[in-house]
């Protein structure tokens, strides 16, 4: 990984809709009476949303990408004979690019917090928990980005459907306002998906908005999906080998 | 240039009946574009679903709906008619196909930018359109509004093709480009809010370095007639010396191409 080293910084950067949304809230925050919006001045939102596309930086996966191409190819077919499932080789590379991902990223956060004025908190427990919840969020991610991506043992949308599932991701998660932010009702359903733990929590915490017993409950839950996608992707993985099998590969 | 009419129409032919093979592939496109569309609507809706926030830089709900749909059109106008053929640009200079482009009777740079479509993403298009038409409904525009959004959209178009362009020419020395395309679109994304919904360096930064503001906030400006004269005059002379600029990159980098093998 460490070979695709200016690839891996273009890659960060395009990943803006973060940092759109911080400017355009952070902009609305300066205009609005009394230069907030429900507790949020705009250093506030440069808070936030830093720290979302920070975490979203480490939740990062391509698995999908990958097996649309090793399934139309046939390269598939090769790793099959290996003694171990291929899922881990995905799984290993995916956690190298976060290392080489770590410095560059560091820098930016520091220069991007620099000129917006962001403030991250000063409770030390809040990192590692931050990166706890991070590490729990990007397995989920991966295991079930990785059963859409088997999809294409079927169809030859499944890319499309990665893109579906990214928009969920972005939209629950918390990516174009704090959740708290949306209608009351789509908070109901959020709370009972993945995605406010993996991406607005570890925000919220950074950003020294939640608390530890927050972080507590976001992992626990995080660990119930864990094993709903750890199944998940599991039978689609038995059922897809058969299927492809079938076509004679 | 009746020619090159012909061959236009020779290219789409050619390429439309090569996709409608894979019709599954339209229900695949056809969930990208939704994907695209909600998360425009989405950051916009959020924005203004707020209580107390009723407009976003000084545009109403209504007026920056407008540039939401400028900016689905031009991701169509970018997936259906620049990137399929853009994107095969590095693919050429790395097996050498170019030579092919190269030798042909025709202008080149017209023979790499019409050769291929891609129809399947057709529908943004048609949102692009479509919300644009729903604004404006809500808006009073004057015909002479409408003609100017159309006239200065021309102007846009020529500037992302030319960013494009732009772009992919640098795989003549770099092989590989889809990083930069990546980039661009990174960039881009900024343009589904009217450009002064932005902090003000930023906005000289839309406005000045990545003409994004060109693309999405000045036709719907002029849509409502809010546009200054300056700025009216400014887009389409920068497209024509962004047009001039990559042609000169463009002729410069054919003449430094030395096949893949040489």
């Amino acid at each position: 990984m460490a070979e695709y080293r200016a690839e891996v910084v273009i890659w960060m950067l395009s990943g803006t809709l973060s940092l759109v949304m911080m400017l355009v809230w952070m902009a609305q925050a300066q205009a609005a009476p009394g230069g907030q919006i429900r507790g949020y001045d705009a250093a506030g939102f440069a808070t936030y949303f830093l720290s979302t596309w920070l975490v979203s930086q480490l939740l990062v996966v391509w698995v999908a990408w990958e097996l649309d191409f090793e399934i139309r190819q046939g390269t598939l077919s090769a790793k099959l004979l290996r003694p171990l499932d291929p899922m881990w080789t995905h799984y290993a590379s995916h956690v190298a690019e976060r290392l080489v991902r770590l410095v560059p990223m560091l820098v930016l956060v520091t220069a991007f917090a620099l000129l917006s004025g962001a403030r991250f908190t000063t409770e030390w427990w809040a990192y590692p928990a931050a990166l706890g919840l991070a590490a729990l969020g990007f397995t989920a991610r991966f295991l079930y980005e990785y059963a859409i991506g088997l999809l294409a043992f079927w169809t030859e949308s499944s890319t499309s459907f990665q893109e579906l599932a990214w928009l969920v991701y972005a939209a629950l998660g918390g990516m174009f306002a704090p959740l708290d932010f949306y209608p009351a009702w789509v908070q109901g359903v959020a709370v009972w998906t993945p995605f406010p733990y993996m991406l607005g929590l570890p925000a919220q915490l950074l950003a020294g908005k939640a608390g530890p017993e927050d972080a507590l409950r976001g992992a626990l839950v995080m660990l119930g999906w864990l094993v709903v996608f750890w199944f998940l992707r599991l039978a689609v993985w038995r059922a897809g080998l058969k299927k492809y099998g079938a076509v004679g590969a | 240039m009746s020619r090159y009419l012909r061959l236009l129409r020779i290219f789409t032919g050619a390429t439309l009946s090569a996709q409608l093979e894979y019709r599954a592939n339209f229900v695949g496109a056809l969930l990208a574009s939704l994907g695209e569309v909600g998360v425009a609507l989405l950051g916009l809706g959020i924005v203004f679903g707020q209580p107390g926030i009723t407009s976003v830089g000084g545009w109403s709900f209504r007026e920056a709906l407008l540039v939401t749909g400028f900016f689905m059109l031009t991701e169509g106008v970018i997936s259906v008619f620049i990137q399929p053929n853009m994107s095969k640009i590095a693919d050429a200079i790395r097996t050498g196909s170019m030579d092919f482009t190269l030798l042909k009777p025709i202008d080149a740079q017209f023979g790499v930018s019409t050769r291929h479509l891609n129809v399947l993403r057709a529908p943004d298009l048609l949102i692009g359109l479509g919300l644009i038409a729903y604004a404006a409904s809500g808006l009073t525009v004057t015909p002479l509004g409408a003609l100017g959004a159309a006239l200065l959209y021309a102007s846009a178009v020529v500037i992302v093709y030319c960013i494009w362009l732009a772009l992919s020419t640098t795989a003549f020395w770099f092989v590989k480009t889809q990083n930069v395309a990546e980039l661009f679109n990174g960039v881009f994304g900024a343009a589904r809010f009217p450009v002064s919904a932005f902090p003000l360096p930023v906005r000289a930064f839309l406005t000045f370095v990545v003409p994004v503001a060109f693309i999405t906030t000045v036709p719907a400006q002029a849509m409502t007639g809010e546009l200054a004269w300056g700025v009216a005059l400014a887009s389409p002379v920068v497209a024509a010396a962004l047009f001039v600029v990559t042609r000169l990159f463009w002729l410069r980098a054919v003449g430094s191409y030395t096949s893949a093998s040489s």
